[in-house]
């Protein structure tokens, strides 16, 4: 009883070591020292803390170190050409249908022959590819690619609360990434259409996927960006992917994240975003795939005056587990935040959102609202929430809701007392309710094609 | 609005030296040896008088408790405690047998009429025909449990409650006289292994009360136990036991302090609630440990297990806790609401100021049918201090019809404050239906407009939106104990004002 306790490595541990001493030598950016001591320090990072487990405070919902029995290999780029048809079948008509710029990130590499590189450059957009830029890493990008996603804020007044264990998700993303694409808007360029970054893996054999997008605005620059995820019908998917988001002074972003994997794979996504002084991102992630998905986010306050939004939907059945994490950090005075995240759960689906607002001591005048709702379907769902305040300025209004229940019987009566069947009834509130989170997304082609995509998973077609 | 004119009243009577209760009290004290071992153990067993069993279940609780490290997930800041450095038994000389009241020490007594406890029921009679001590339901008054650092100097009343079959005396009393109720209840709630202090209060409780309200019976007066720490270096560790058996009521109130140290004293008690059918249980406490200074020199840890048992069908458990002292605090008065229909409360103020740490809250689980609960917390940070909330909701996969209903906010005055809310809830049940809502924010300068342009002065400005802020809990508080407590308030925000 009183031995000491070995820590023992999970397979799935032991073999993401062993993914990284196979592959080290090959990944991109090998020959660049500081690129090489980035990974290895994340490896290390990752080799100190393993996965993620209950007993790890922002993963207790989701226990990835039993949910994850054995780590894929990394996917090998065969290259090969992908069809606009395989697109529209990975990603359903209607979302690949969305008239946008496309940029292609395939087989854990970007694609630039099936992406419209030429067109983003000729209005100014500045475009690189993740792997080719680590072969000679500007030093402005180190600290962005060497981002932990530790918490700024907080530790003025709980100093013994500095230690922070590493991101073990972050960790892997930096110690494998592959590729992906780096965009820039510089100060006066313009978009006349939203950029849709189409991720695209999961074929044959059962691989992992990692890569990582960066995405800086420059003062008063805006954009439009769409980013799905997609799986080619393998035999297995395990992705890590990362995206950071930099908005300068008065920069704004209209964001949207959909990821509409296979049942079987596994989603690991960490978003970033640092807003500057008066910039706004709003933002939906909507999640329909993968049997484990888990988003971490966090955005973080840099300078006065930003405005947030982040809302979010999962529509989950039979054993799907989707985890939604957030920390919004108010370092600075007069900035705004607002988070609505819906979760309909049927079959025997979890749904997890945990969001914390920190609020720092100088960050005057902060106004931060969040409210998690869960609609359960079934006897076997289950939904669990925490919405943490952590607040140390007092000239401050902020507050947080959650709400866990079934369909209402009163308004199921009300609409079959009007002759609507009741399927169709069940339906149309499962709409309303997911409907006041899709209503906050600004971009009306991905409004319109994210109702549609609800009703289909609800499998009725409204007029 | 004479609540407010009551607490602006106090707060300007108050001197700098605002906790009126850190006197000490000179009494010949027996004291175990310093430090923590079977030994130790066995010394407060055999003190107490206590049977074979016993002793081997405090054994049982102290072997575990070696084998466990301090829990540090709470949103609390301390040096780490040195267990070998505290004295676990400390006891008025004069308390080595138990007594009737004419026996006990007068200095004692003395102590307890400074801090307002009258213990002679001649007196305490006498205060109930003052209409300050009235209450609404002309219940004739309150009987009291005195416990003075490791024991209970006496309990008033008991004879009147004894007409009514009610038990009601030290838990050391009730080990010895009624043995068959103790070892059917005690740890039944907060099982001996049930987390680091839970464990060692188990190993070396020393005192506390003892309920028990028969079948059918409604308890005809109030119950009280008084907690006062008196000795340096020594740690509390009192123990609760309160069963109301089918169709039994009961309400019971907690009261605490302790003198003004430099050092830190440790209060780690275990109190355990069971509800059979039809039962209820309301228990109230009004926390009033030593805060420490303005520095955040000493005052009081105050790591507490708190948990209800709702046993029987259509049972019902009621916390009201009035927090406004301790320099940490660190306690979740939880409901496990097993028993079909049955209903858990949490009526909750917590006040920090000066450099007080709280990370209070309430756990409900939903295990039986159609359970309901419901939470209101009301935190008011001032000065430097940490106020968290943290609870959590649960329903069970058979908790049908679970219904939560949570509204925590809190206030913050100053801005070196910090104000926290950390809910968890988890509905495993279709038919559950949660509702939690928190917020936070500054007294706003519109409500401060409003009171000033009526002539109110700040102080009594912000007085008036305090007790405002606060009355959805102090409702539910004894009658007697409301206006106490609303000067309490006052007194405990004194200097956070401008």
């Amino acid at each position: 009883m009183d031995l000491p306790v070995k820590q023992l490595r999970s397979k799935a541990e032991q073999d993401l070591l062993d993914v990284f001493s196979a592959v080290n030598e090959a990944l991109p950016g090998a020959e660049n020292k500081t690129v090489a001591k980035i990974r290895s320090d994340a490896l290390a990072d990752y080799a100190s803390v393993g996965l993620p487990h209950r007993r790890v405070e922002a993963w207790k919902y989701t226990d990835l170190r039993s949910q994850m029995p054995e780590a894929f290999p990394l996917v090998q780029a065969s290259g090969r050409a992908i069809s606009d048809a395989e697109i529209e079948t990975a990603l359903s008509p209607r979302i690949a249908g969305i008239d946008a710029y496309r940029l292609v990130v395939a087989e854990g590499e970007f694609r630039p022959e099936l992406s419209d590189v030429t067109a983003l450059k000729e209005k100014g957009a500045e475009l690189h590819s993740l792997a080719e830029t680590l072969e000679h890493l500007p030093e402005e990008l180190k600290p962005l690619l060497a981002e932990s996603g530790y918490q700024r804020s907080g530790f003025e007044v709980a100093p013994t609360a500095t230690k922070q264990i590493p991101d073990p998700i972050i960790a892997l993303n930096k110690a494998l990434m592959t590729g992906g694409v780096i965009l820039r808007l510089k100060q006066g360029a313009a978009l006349d259409k939203p950029v849709h970054l189409i991720n695209l893996d999961g074929e044959g054999e059962p691989s992992a996927s990692v890569t990582r997008a960066i995405v800086v605005l420059e003062k008063g620059t805006s954009l439009d960006l769409i980013e799905s995820y997609a799986s080619l019908g393998g035999r297995g998917l395990q992705r890590n992917a990362m995206t950071q988001i930099v908005l300068g002074e008065s920069a704004a972003i209209e964001h949207s994240k959909l990821q509409l994997e296979d049942a079987e794979a596994m989603h690991l996504a960490n978003l970033i975003v640092t807003m500057g002084a008066e910039a706004r991102y709003n933002g939906f992630q909507y999640s329909l795939g993968a049997r484990l998905s888990r988003n971490d986010v966090r955005v973080l306050f840099e300078g006065e005056g930003g405005t947030m939004s982040f809302n979010g939907a999962a529509l989950l059945k039979d054993s799907q587990h989707c985890d939604t994490t957030m920390v919004v950090e108010h370092m600075v005075p007069h900035c705004t935040s607002r988070e609505l995240y819906k979760a309909v759960l049927d079959g025997d689906s979890r749904g997890v959102f945990q969001a914390k607002v920190i609020v720092a001591p100088d960050a005057q005048k902060t106004d931060g609202k969040q409210m998690g709702q869960a609609l359960l379907l079934s006897q076997g769902a289950e939904f669990d929430t925490k919405p943490e305040l952590e607040i140390f300025a007092d000239d401050v209004v902020c507050g947080h809701g959650a709400t866990s229940g079934q369909i209402d019987e009163d308004l199921l009566f009300y609409l079959e007392a009007r002759g609507i069947p009741e399927p169709t009834a069940r339906a149309l509130l499962i709409q309303a309710f997911v409907g006041e989170a899709l209503e906050q997304i600004e971009d009306e082609p991905v409004r319109e094609a994210l109702t549609a995509a609800t009703a289909d998973w609800l499998g009725v077609a409204f007029d | 609005m004479p609540a407010v004119d009551e607490t602006v009243e106090r707060v300007r009577e108050i001197d700098v030296d605002k906790y009126k209760y850190g006197f000490s009290t000179d009494i010949e004290m027996v004291k175990a040896p310093r430090g923590l071992s079977e030994e130790i153990v066995r010394f407060i067993s055999e003190k107490k008088g206590e049977p074979d069993w016993m002793l081997e279940w405090r054994l049982e609780a102290y072997r575990r408790w070696l084998t466990m490290s301090e829990p540090s997930w709470a949103n609390v800041h301390y040096p780490k405690i040195d267990f070998q450095e505290l004295y676990y038994y400390a006891a008025p000389k004069s308390m080595d047998k138990p007594k009737s009241l004419d026996e006990v020490d007068p200095e004692l007594l003395a102590t307890y009429e400074k801090l307002g406890i009258p213990l002679s029921e001649q007196k305490i009679l006498a205060g109930v025909e003052d209409a300050e001590y009235e209450t609404a339901s002309g219940a004739p008054g309150v009987a009291v449990d005195a416990v003075f650092d490791s024991v209970s100097v006496v309990t008033t009343f008991k004879k009147e409650l004894a007409k009514a079959g009610v038990i009601f005396c030290s838990i050391s009393e009730a080990i010895r006289e009624h043995p068959e109720l103790v070892r059917k209840y005690l740890g039944s709630v907060v099982p001996t292994s049930d987390n680091f202090y839970a464990t060692l209060n188990s190993a070396v409780f020393s005192d506390g009360s003892f309920v028990y309200v028969p079948e059918g019976v409604r308890c005809p007066m109030e119950l009280s136990t008084y907690f006062r720490i008196n000795e340096k270096q020594t740690g509390q560790f009192e123990r609760t036991l309160i069963i109301a058996d089918k169709g039994a009521y009961v309400s019971y109130l907690e009261g605490c302090t302790a003198p003004m140290r430099d050092e830190n004293q440790l209060h780690a008690a275990v109190v355990e609630l069971v509800a059979l059918d039809d039962a209820e249980i309301k228990y109230s406490t009004v926390q009033n440990w030593y805060p420490g200074d303005a520095e955040g020199k000493g005052g009081v840890y105050n790591f507490v297990t708190k948990r209800g048992d709702c046993r029987g069908r259509n049972s019902k458990i009621s916390w009201t806790q009035v927090e406004t002292g301790s320099a940490i605090t660190w306690k979740y008065p939880s409901c496990i609401l097993r028993g079909d229909n049955s209903r858990g409360e949490f009526y909750s103020v917590a006040i920090s100021n000066g450099y007080q740490q709280i990370d209070s809250g309430t756990k409900m689980v939903h295990l039986g049918k159609n359970t309901s609960s419901r939470i209101i917390s009301k935190g008011i940070s001032a000065g430097n201090s940490n106020n968290t909330y943290r609870g959590l909701v649960s329903a069970h996969r058979k908790a049908t019809n679970a219904r939560n209903f949570t509204c925590c906010d809190s206030l913050l005055i100053g801005d070196k404050c910090g104000a926290h809310t950390v809910p968890y809830l988890e509905a495993k049940n279709a038919t559950a239906i949660f509702e939690h809502e928190a917020t936070t924010s500054k007294i706003s300068d519109d409500q401060m407009f409003y009171c000033l342009q009526r002539g109110l002065s700040e102080e009594e400005a912000v007085a008036l939106i305090v007790n405002g802020f606060v009355r959805d809990v102090l409702q539910h508080l004894p009658m007697e104990f409301m206006a106490e407590t609303q000067r309490l308030i006052g007194i405990s925000l004194e200097g956070s004002v401008g």
